[in-house]
């Protein structure tokens, strides 16, 4: 049974639909190191304990939300708690989903044994810091151009990258709105996001 | 020496109030309602006022049964001699008063609820429509998700 050292999370969206491809249950760690410019994740920069679970309750959640694609790792950065990831990616792959993650880091950056063993079982990896000169709402998966998609293993050269633009509201049952994925600005400012 | 006694109650709402008399059997046809109070009818000579009147004819007594809006809650008119309408039975009209007067509450509550969300539903499709977004709509356990999407 997995149980784990517990990740900090931010927030989980159980399903998805702008975090890689197709329907996937979307995770933001909190902690994040890098502090890009002009992030609109800024409340996930601090690493300080957020909502801590573990790996176990994760994939209880995951198990509780049919027709998954796969998982996305988010934040925050990832990859400052890949061994406490660990475990939850190794359950979602034995489940046959795929998995996908960002990380502001550049791909060559991810050196050490945790980070290399979480990429190990990453399809794709968007990697690259937010620069926020160079951001755009034409590319999937990224929110500005220097950020690059690596397709890492054979299932994440199967993947198809969308040709849209896309970004997701979540409306809660008071109408507080979460929101994913890459809005234009004027909807950013609407939204009080910008 | 006759007279009605005057009850304050902690019952607030007209319309709850008359809820609560029709399922203690003295509904819409057996009871008055006026804008300004009238004197009870009291073959005895008491005096009291009420808008919202059971006229005696209905009590099987002598006089009327009436209610009286004031700033601080509704009391309940009551003639001395006749207990049937004091004490439980009052109880009862006050604890059904206040159960309509919760679910309605509670039923505006959620109306509130529900325009907010859907203000800032419409709006939000609204501004992603004028960006040139299709818009996927869903809906599960009171939430609602949606995904814009934009050729590229």
């Amino acid at each position: 049974m997995t149980v784990g050292t517990p990740i900090n999370v931010a927030y989980v969206l159980p399903r998805s639909a702008v975090n890689g491809p197709g329907e996937r249950f979307t995770v933001w760690v909190q902690g994040c190191p890098l502090a890009c410019p002009g992030c609109w994740n800024r409340d996930t920069w601090d690493p300080a304990p957020r909502l801590l679970m573990t790996p176990s309750e994760l994939l209880e959640q995951l198990d509780a939300t049919p027709s998954v694609e796969g998982v996305t790792l988010t934040g925050g950065e990832p990859f400052e708690q890949a061994a406490a990831l660990l475990p939850f990616v190794e359950g979602a792959v034995e489940r046959g989903l795929t998995v996908f993650a960002f990380s502001g880091h550049e791909l060559g950056e991810l050196v050490t044994p945790a980070q290399r063993a979480l990429l190990a079982l990453v399809d794709v990896l968007v990697a690259g810091p937010y620069r926020a000169p160079l951001r755009t709402t034409e590319l999937a998966w990224r929110g500005s151009t220097n950020q690059t998609v690596h397709r890492l293993s054979g299932r994440g050269r199967l993947l198809v990258e969308p040709d849209f633009a896309c970004y997701e509201v979540h409306l809660d049952e008071q109408g507080s709105a979460a929101v994913t994925g890459f809005p234009p600005t004027p909807t950013r400012k609407a939204l009080s996001l910008a | 020496m006759s007279a009605y006694i005057t009850v304050p109650t902690p019952m607030i709402d007209r319309e709850c109030l008359l809820t609560a008399l029709a399922e203690l059997g003295f509904g819409a046809g057996m009871v008055e309602v006026h804008e300004t109070p009238v004197t009870l009818r009291d073959p005895f000579g008491a005096t009291a006022k009420a808008h919202v009147v059971v006229p005696a004819r209905h009590l099987g007594a002598g006089s009327d049964l009436g209610f009286l809006e004031t700033p601080t809650g509704i009391r309940a008119q009551l003639r001395g001699v006749d207990g049937r309408f004091r004490g439980e039975w009052l109880e009862r009209l006050r604890a059904r008063h206040d159960a309509h007067l919760a679910a309605r509450e509670a039923r505006l509550a959620e109306e509130r609820r529900l325009a907010v969300v859907e203000a800032r539903r419409a709006a939000i499709v609204a501004s992603a429509r004028r960006q040139g977004y299709e818009v996927r709509e869903t809906r599960e356990q009171g939430r609602v998700r949606l995904v814009m999407q934009r050729r590229v």
